[in-house]
């Protein structure tokens, strides 16, 4: 993070806000960088819909993701690695992933809220559709480059199909590991905000305070909400990035 | 440089010569009955016969997406709610002006026909759908809280679109909702629910949906939006005196049976007269929910509303 | 065919082995009636031309692979599949790369269930033995190529199995580091006294190391010749009796390589 990554950007907003200030860009299309703060900070205070305040949302928000990651990481993990050792397990499930893979979670949205109503467990289910697959994928290719001699070599030292399972599999998949799980709380993180637009029962959340604040005309509300949720975004992708990093000395 | 103004000469004249050609673009809810009159204008040609072609723009899920629309410069004309269009108007996203009333009353909230509520007070703790936030029916539900003296952050108040409402009351995902009808009617005739409460009982003769324009629109084309008004109120006279083949245009848009659009019309009263004093209830109450900020609303109600559009008609 | 009465040794009795063909693939007969005798506590080299089958021969031993015909005997009884007499150091090394040396040191312990402050102690012992001080905790991506074959002999060795199997070990490394490892290695197995089965490309290089020198044929391959080098260590690479035995061994294996 060196000073001149922030030069480019800075010019950015301010001649964003000048052309704001003399409403070239007027304010109700595309509010003013000023405006935006002042946006947030009524987000902070007075809450969208007005007493539902920002950190709730936010937490809301990250719960359902958290729960919903969870659950796709500690079911695509495991099931990967299987699906990379065994070609046979492969074959057989892979052409049932393959055509579930394609549908995007959002499209399962109706069928979400037949199965589980509204609330919680609907969007759960959409992040887990979501994280589900980069996880499950990317562990399957981790585990498929690993150099087959890595493995002869753990029976030379005479590994039992336990010991190449954790001692090899497991730890020589764990780069891949993690680049589908940075990809999967991408996709989570996105397809939550977009699944909470259509309903949300607890009356929290940042996908529906960006949609109330469109419904009661705010978009000075609506793009801080938006800056938020980027922001969130990329948090959580700096911190995986460093745990990434503590883990996988080695590479 | 003699060529460049000529071309801008051309230009303009031409766009002017188009949009005096351009037919007027006109946007209404979704299954909304209080919208009949738009329908009715359109079937029968009543804006076609006022020498104004309409085109329709866009069929929403609710006045706040409506409102949008307006904001992005997509919309001349539109039947909205006045509660959304209040809202855009003070948070300055669209510039509109409110030139006829569509209808008053016409929506209701509705529970579970064999449920746990039987009075508005039990709704506390419990779960109703509204179809969004800042609409009519937003504010009607508040104050019918506030009315039977229950705080309406006591009640969960979630956002559902309409079409959805049924169903999720069905399945107990949610307790009550209120809608704008047919969806009330529709609900009774399924067997699913009954009247809690009708808007008449909330709030006698509330202005609900009216007949906003576009201000750059009106500037540019005034006679063409008289003309809109003169064929919305001819189609409301129509609805009175011919309500049978009214009906049936009603089915035709919402894709709705007989029973239900009979029952739901029941609940709704058409008229062309502007509520002044209405509006300054409903800029009251969405100032107080924080929604809005308007500094004198007397002000703002003289430049939102003009009544003399119908007057001007009516007397005639 | 006659085995010797004491049965002290690797044998190895009519071994053949061939890959079968897998579609438009022929099958390719590899290994052709290998019957030998190397007597246990030998450094015997395996030498022939590319491609003849030496490093099949290694991993049939190892148990990576399964004979076509014919047997492995360990002073007279069949190997077991993943039997702890015998280790096998790869030609690529093969360290794990997640591992730090002394992880990698410790695998085999590790898998056999040893606790953890013996066999760490144990990999420590070895880290010295191999000169492998202060990059106990670096990982292989660090290391150089001759490191990382030291780790990778260590990390055979400390399974103390009986046989040991090395598949061209010093190929990929420069002359020099390839001198100095032949002579840490005679300075190792001086010390322990395992049998060593070598396979290697490089005729100095066995000449200098082994006992015996097996020369196999092309594919499908048999044993053409076998040498005794009764030199006594440590040899001069340069000397007359080096040179003489070396010259012997490339006659031969020129032949094959026809």
């Amino acid at each position: 993070m060196k000073k001149e990554h922030f030069l480019l950007p800075l010019l950015l907003i301010l001649i964003w806000q000048g052309l704001s200030s003399i409403q070239v860009i007027p304010s109700y299309k595309l509010p003013s960088p000023v405006e935006i703060l002042l946006g947030l900070k009524d987000l902070l205070i007075l809450g969208v819909p007005p007493g539902n305040l920002l950190h709730n949302h936010v937490l809301y928000s990250l719960y359902r993701v958290a729960l919903g990651y969870a659950i796709a990481a500690l079911l695509a993990i495991p099931l990967g690695l299987l699906m990379g050792w065994s070609a046979g397990l492969l074959r057989m499930i892979r052409p049932l992933f393959e055509l579930v893979r394609p549908i995007p979670p959002l499209a399962w949205i109706p069928i979400a809220i037949l199965w589980f109503g509204i609330g919680i467990k609907s969007a759960v289910f959409i992040i887990f559709l979501g994280a589900f697959f980069p996880i499950l994928l990317n562990t399957i290719s981790g585990v498929l480059s690993i150099h087959p001699i890595l493995i002869e070599a753990a029976r030379t030292l005479h590994a039992r199909e336990k010991d190449i399972f954790l001692k090899v599999l497991l730890p020589g998949a764990v780069p891949s590991i993690f680049v589908g799980m940075r990809i999967g709380i991408g996709i989570g993180w996105m397809t939550l905000v977009a699944a909470e637009f259509t309903g949300v029962k607890e009356g929290y959340g940042l996908g529906y305070m960006i949609m109330t604040a469109r419904d009661i005309q705010r978009p000075d509300e609506i793009l801080a909400g938006m800056l938020v949720i980027g922001v969130i975004g990329l948090l959580i992708d700096i911190g995986l990035r460093a745990i990434e990093s503590r883990m996988i000395k080695w590479q | 440089m003699k060529k460049i103004v000529l071309l801008i000469l051309v230009n303009l004249l031409f766009s002017t010569a188009i949009a005096h050609g351009q037919p007027v673009r006109i946007a209404y809810l979704q299954s909304d009955i209080h919208q009949l009159p738009c329908w009715v204008a359109l079937e029968k040609g009543f804006f076609k016969k006022e020498g104004v072609k309409v085109e329709v723009a866009g069929i929403f899920k609710a006045g706040p997406e409506l409102m949008s629309a307006f904001a992005a410069g997509a919309l001349d004309m539109g039947y909205v709610g006045v509660a959304p269009a209040t809202t855009a108007v003070a948070n300055k996203t669209a510039r509109v002006v409110v030139l006829a009333q569509v209808n008053t009353e016409g929506s209701a909230i509705v529970v579970k026909k064999d449920g746990k509520v039987q009075n508005i007070p039990e709704l506390v703790g419990k779960i109703a759908a509204v179809p969004g936030h800042a609409t009519v029916q937003d504010s009607l539900f508040r104050r019918a809280l506030l009315k039977f003296k229950t705080e309406p952050d006591q009640v969960k108040i979630m956002v559902l679109k309409p079409p959805e409402m049924i169903g999720a009351l069905r399945t107990d995902q949610i307790d009550a909702f209120i809608a704008w009808e047919p969806y009330p009617a529709k609900a009774v005739t399924m067997g699913v629910g009954r009247i809690l409460a009708s808007s008449r009982d909330i709030w006698k003769d509330h202005p609900c949906c009216v007949l906003a324009a576009d201000v750059k629109f009106l500037e540019m084309q005034l006679e063409k939006a008289k003309g809109v008004v003169r064929g919305h109120v001819k189609a409301i006279d129509f609805i009175r005196q011919h309500r049978d083949e009214a009906i049936k245009i009603g089915m035709k848009y919402t894709g709705m049976d007989e029973a239900s659009i009979r029952m739901a019309m029941e609940n709704v009263n058409y008229t062309p007269v502007l509520s002044v004093e209405g509006e300054k209830e409903y800029v009251d109450f969405l100032t107080k929910l924080k929604y809005i900020k308007v500094e004198d609303v007397q002000n703002f109600v003289d430049r939102f509303m003009r009544p003399e559009f119908v007057k001007e008609i009516i007397k005639k | 065919m006659a085995i010797r009465e004491t049965p002290l040794g690797l044998d190895f009795l009519e071994l053949s082995k061939t890959f079968p063909g897998k579609g438009v693939r022929e099958s390719v007969h590899v290994l052709e009636n290998i019957q030998q005798r190397i007597e246990n506590g030998r450094f015997v080299s395996i030498i022939g031309p590319s491609g003849c089958g030496k490093t099949t021969l290694l991993r049939i031993i190892a148990g990576l692979e399964k004979a076509s015909a014919g047997k492995v005997l360990l002073d007279g009884k069949e190997l077991a599949q993943g039997t702890e007499e015998v280790g096998l150091v790869f030609q690529e090394y093969a360290l794990f790369p997640w591992r730090t040396t002394l992880q990698n040191i410790e695998m085999g312990p590790e898998i056999k269930g040893v606790e953890k402050e013996k066999r760490r102690s144990k990999a420590m012992e070895y880290i010295k033995m191999f000169n492998l001080n202060g990059f106990e905790n670096r990982y292989p991506r660090e290391l150089s190529g001759g490191m990382k074959q030291r780790v990778a002999i260590a990390r055979t060795l400390i399974m103390n199995p009986r046989v040991v199997l090395m598949d061209e070990p010093f190929g990929s490394l420069d002359s020099q580091t390839r001198n100095a490892l032949q002579e840490f290695l005679l300075r190792i197995w001086g010390k322990r006294g395992d049998t060593i089965v070598f396979v290697t490309h490089n005729v100095d290089e066995a000449v200098f190391l082994s006992d015996q020198i097996i020369v196999l044929s092309k594919r499908p391959a048999r044993i053409v010749k076998t040498f005794e080098v009764g030199l006594p260590r440590p040899r001069d690479r340069t000397g007359q009796e080096c040179n003489e035995i070396r010259r012997e061994v490339l006659k031969v294996l020129s032949e094959e390589i026809k």
